[in-house]
C-alpha cells in the first residue's frame, strides 16, 4: 500500500517537474525567437547605417548579426527538436531570413554599382516586405509557443491544484487502510489472546489433573531426541520440578534396579520399532519410598516429527488395593471351598448313615411292627417321620448346593419343553389336586435346562402344595416380552429386553409383607405339621433365576392367591 | 455250586450294606449264590485268581478304600476273561458325573442305594432278572440308571 502511494506521489511529482520543464522550454523558445528578430534588426540597422554613412563601422553589427542569427537558429533547432510543427515553421523562417540576407547583401552590391538609388529603393522595399513576413512568421511561432505555453500552464495549474486533493485522498485512503489493518490486527490479537487464555487454562487443568490423578507426562521428540517432563513427574519422584535434566538415564536412576530392564526395553521399543507400550514397574523416590508406576505411550506422527507421549501414573494405591483385593478373593475362594466341602459333608456323607437308619427302620417295620405295642408303634412311626424329614432336608440341601455350581452349561432350550417335562413329573400331584394349568407360548432361551425345569417344578409344586381346598386350583403361566425400563422394579437390570414369566394361582396366597422373606433359605410361613417342607424350594428358585441374570418377585393375597414373576434376559 | 442259580458278587467296604444286600437276596425267590468282598483289592484278587468261579453279576460300590470301584471297573474291562460278567454299579451317590463316567467305562446298570429295605429287594430282583444279553449289547443310556 505504501509502495502504491509513493508510486503515485513519484509519478505525480514527476509530471509536475515535466510541466515545469515544458514551461521553461517554452520561454526559452520565445526568448530565442525574439532574440533572433532583434539580431536581424541589428543586422538591418547596421546595414542601413552603412548605406547612409558608408562608414564600415556599421557593417560590424551586420556581420555579427548574421553570425548570431545562425547561432540562434542552431539553438532553436535544438530546442524545437521534439516539435515537428515548430521545426517546419523554423524551416520557413530560415528561408525567409536567408532571402532577407540575400536582399541585404544585394543592397551592398547595388551600393557599389550603377543606378544605385533606384535599385536600392526597390531592394529595400522588397526587404521590408520580407522583414514583415519574418515578423509575421516569428509572431506566429511565438503565438504557437504561447499557446503551447498556455496549454502547459493550464495543465500545470491543473496538476498543481490536483496535487493537494490527491495527496489528501491518498492520506485518507492510507488512514482508512491503517485503521482497517489496526482493527484486523486487533481482532486477530483478541483471538490469539483468547486462544492463549484457553491454552493457559488447559495447561493449568492438566497440571491440576496431574497432581490429583497422580500422573505425569513425558514428551519425547524422536527426531531431535529432546525430552520434556511435566512438573508432576519430578513431584512423583519426590523431587522439585526441573531439579534434574530430563533424560532417560536420569529417569532410570529412580527406577528400581530390578525393574530397569522393563523401562529400558520399553524405551528401546519406542525408539527402534516405534511401538507403543504399557509398562508396570517400581521406582524409588528421592525420599527412599518405593512406588509403583505404570506407563502408557502414544505416538503423534506428522511429516517432519515423530513424537512419543508417555503418560506415567503412580498406581501404588491401586496396586496395593489390588493386592488386598486379591487376598480377600483368595480368602473368599477358600471359604467357598470350605462351604462346598461342608455341603458335600452335609448332603452326601450324612446321607450314608441316614440311609442305613431308614433301611434298618424299614426292616423292623416290615418284620417286627406286629410285635410292638400301640405305644411303641406310635413312637416308631414318629421316628420314621423325623427320619423322612431329615432325608428331605438333606436332599433339598444337596439340590441347593448343586444349584450353586459355578460351571453352568447354557444351552438354547425350548422352555415349553422344559415346562412339559415338569408337568409330567408333577402329573400325580396335579391329578390329585384336580389342578387346571394354562400356559402361554414360552420362548426359546439360552439357559441351563435342568435348572429352569427345577424352577418350574418348584414354583408349580408350591402352587399345588398351598392350594385352597374350597376352590378348584387354577395355575396360569403367562409370558410376555418386555423392556426393562418400563418396570421400575428392574432398575438394576443389566439387559434391556426380558421375558416376563408370571405364575399365578388361586391358592392360599400369603401376606404381602413376607414377599421377600419367602425366598430366604429355611424361611417358612407354615409349620411342618400344617405343610411339610424344608424352606429351601423358593430359595433354589431365586438362586436359579440369579444364575440366569434374572429377577424373581412374589406377590400374595391371603385366600386369593399368589403370583410369582420371573424375569429372564432375552 | 448249582448250575441253575445265579452267582452274585458284591464289592462293598460297608458292613451294613453287605448285610442288607445278603438279607435282600435271601428274601428273593430266585436262586442265587451271594458272595461279598470288602474292597476293590480283594475283588481284583478274587477275579484274577485262576480256578475261582466268575460271577454272573458283579455289584460294585464306587467309594471304597485302597481301590475304588471306578479303578476296578477299568481293570475288569481290560481283562478278556471277565467280558461276560455283567457289572452293576451300586452306590450311595447318583451324581451325573459318576453315572456318566461308569456308563462310558462300560458298566451295565447303575443302582442308587435306596432308603428302605423293600425297595432294595425289588431293585435287586429287577437286576438279576434283566435280560442281560439285551442289556449288554446295546449302548442304552436311558435305561442305565435303574429305578423303580
Amino acid at each position: 500500500m505504501l509502495l502504491f502511494i509513493s508510486g503515485i506521489s513519484y509519478k505525480h511529482s514527476n509530471s509536475l517537474e515535466t510541466s515545469t520543464e515544458l514551461l521553461v522550454h517554452s520561454y526559452k523558445i520565445q526568448i530565442q525567437l525574439e532574440q533572433l528578430l532583434s539580431y536581424l534588426k541589428d543586422a538591418e540597422t547596421g546595414q542601413r547605417g552603412y548605406i547612409i554613412t558608408h562608414d564600415s563601422v556599421f557593417l560590424i553589427p551586420y556581420f555579427n548579426g548574421r553570425e548570431k542569427v545562425n547561432k540562434s537558429f542552431d539553438i532553436l533547432k535544438n530546442l524545437t527538436a521534439k516539435q515537428p510543427k515548430q521545426q517546419t515553421n523554423l524551416e520557413q523562417l530560415r528561408n525567409l531570413i536567408d532571402i532577407r540576407f540575400i536582399r541585404l547583401s544585394n543592397s551592398l552590391t547595388i551600393l557599389s554599382g550603377e543606378e544605385k538609388n533606384l535599385l536600392l529603393g526597390e531592394n529595400m522595399l522588397e526587404g521590408n516586405e520580407i522583414m514583415n513576413a519574418i515578423r509575421l512568421q516569428i509572431d506566429q511561432m511565438i503565438q504557437l509557443e504561447i499557446s503551447y505555453f498556455n496549454n502547459h500552464q493550464t495543465k500545470y495549474n491543473r496538476d498543481i491544484s490536483f496535487t493537494p486533493f490527491i495527496t489528501l485522498i491518498l492520506l485518507l485512503f492510507t488512514l482508512i487502510i491503517f485503521i482497517l489493518a489496526f482493527l484486523k490486527i486487533n481482532k486477530d490479537l483478541n483471538v490469539l489472546k483468547n486462544s492463549n487464555e484457553e491454552l493457559l487454562i488447559s495447561a493449568e487443568s492438566i497440571k491440576h489433573a496431574e497432581i490429583i490423578g497422580k500422573f505425569c507426562i513425558a514428551i519425547w521428540n524422536l527426531q531431535t531426541d529432546k525430552l520434556i517432563y511435566s512438573d508432576n513427574l519430578y513431584r512423583l519422584l519426590g523431587c522439585e520440578p526441573h531439579s534434574f535434566e530430563p533424560s532417560i538415564e536420569n529417569f532410570l536412576k529412580f527406577v528400581h534396579p530390578d525393574d530397569r530392564n522393563i523401562v529400558s526395553n520399553g524405551v528401546e521399543k519406542i525408539a527402534i520399532k516405534h511401538a507403543t507400550y504399557s509398562r508396570f514397574y517400581r521406582v524409588i523416590r528421592k525420599d527412599g519410598h518405593e512406588r509403583f508406576f505404570s506407563s502408557m505411550g502414544k505416538f503423534i506422527d506428522n511429516s517432519e516429527n515423530s513424537t512419543h507421549i508417555s503418560v506415567i501414573k503412580d498406581v501404588t494405591q491401586e496396586h496395593l488395593n489390588n493386592l488386598t483385593l486379591q487376598d480377600k478373593n483368595r480368602e473368599l475362594e477358600q471359604s467357598n471351598k470350605e462351604l462346598a466341602s461342608f455341603n458335600q459333608i452335609a448332603s452326601h456323607d450324612l446321607q450314608e448313615p441316614l440311609r442305613k437308619i431308614q433301611t434298618f427302620i424299614s426292616i423292623i417295620a416290615e418284620n417286627e411292627m406286629s410285635g410292638l405295642s400301640d405305644f411303641g408303634r406310635n413312637y416308631f412311626e414318629r421316628i420314621q417321620t423325623s427320619v423322612a424329614r431329615m432325608r428331605k432336608l438333606i436332599d433339598d440341601l444337596l439340590l441347593f448346593s448343586r444349584t450353586n455350581k459355578i460351571d453352568k452349561n447354557f444351552e438354547e432350550s425350548d422352555l415349553n419343553l422344559l415346562l412339559k417335562n415338569t408337568l409330567q413329573d408333577l402329573s400325580e400331584a396335579i391329578v390329585e389336586k384336580r389342578a387346571h394349568i394354562e400356559s402361554d407360548q414360552l420362548p426359546v432361551l439360552k439357559v441351563i435346562p435342568f435348572q429352569i425345569q427345577q424352577l418350574f417344578q418348584n414354583l408349580l409344586s408350591n402352587s399345588l402344595k398351598y392350594s385352597n381346598p374350597i376352590v378348584d386350583l387354577l395355575i396360569k403361566i403367562e409370558c410376555e416380552r418386555i423392556i426393562a425400563k418400563d418396570y421400575p422394579i428392574l432398575d438394576s437390570a443389566a439387559d434391556n429386553i426380558y421375558y416376563k414369566i408370571a405364575v399365578t394361582d388361586n391358592g392360599q396366597g400369603f401376606e404381602q409383607q413376607y414377599a421377600e422373606q419367602i425366598f430366604t433359605i429355611f424361611k417358612r410361613l407354615h409349620t411342618s405339621a400344617e405343610y411339610p417342607g424344608t424352606g429351601i424350594g423358593l430359595s433354589i428358585c431365586k438362586k436359579i433365576v440369579e444364575n440366569h441374570s434374572g429377577f424373581i418377585f412374589a406377590e400374595g393375597k391371603p385366600e386369593i392367591g399368589a403370583i410369582f414373576t420371573v424375569f429372564l434376559p432375552a | 455250586m448249582q448250575n441253575d442259580s445265579i452267582f452274585v458278587l458284591l464289592a462293598d467296604d460297608d458292613e451294613d450294606d453287605r448285610l442288607f444286600f445278603k438279607e435282600a437276596f435271601s428274601n428273593i425267590k430266585i436262586k442265587t449264590i451271594v458272595k461279598t468282598v470288602d474292597d476293590g483289592v480283594e475283588l481284583m484278587n478274587y477275579l484274577t485268581q485262576t480256578g475261582n468261579k466268575l460271577p454272573n453279576i458283579l455289584f460294585l460300590d464306587l467309594n471304597m478304600p485302597r481301590k475304588s470301584g471306578m479303578e476296578c471297573l477299568k481293570e475288569i474291562k481290560k481283562l478278556e476273561h471277565l467280558n461276560d460278567v455283567a457289572i452293576a454299579i451300586y452306590s450311595t451317590s447318583a451324581s451325573e458325573q459318576d453315572i456318566e463316567d461308569t456308563f462310558v467305562k462300560g458298566a451295565n446298570v447303575y443302582i442308587k442305594k435306596p432308603h428302605d429295605f423293600a425297595t432294595l429287594r425289588n431293585l435287586l430282583e429287577e437286576v438279576i432278572t434283566i435280560n442281560w444279553h439285551y442289556q449288554t449289547s446295546g449302548l442304552n443310556r436311558d435305561g442305565f440308571l435303574l429305578s423303580l
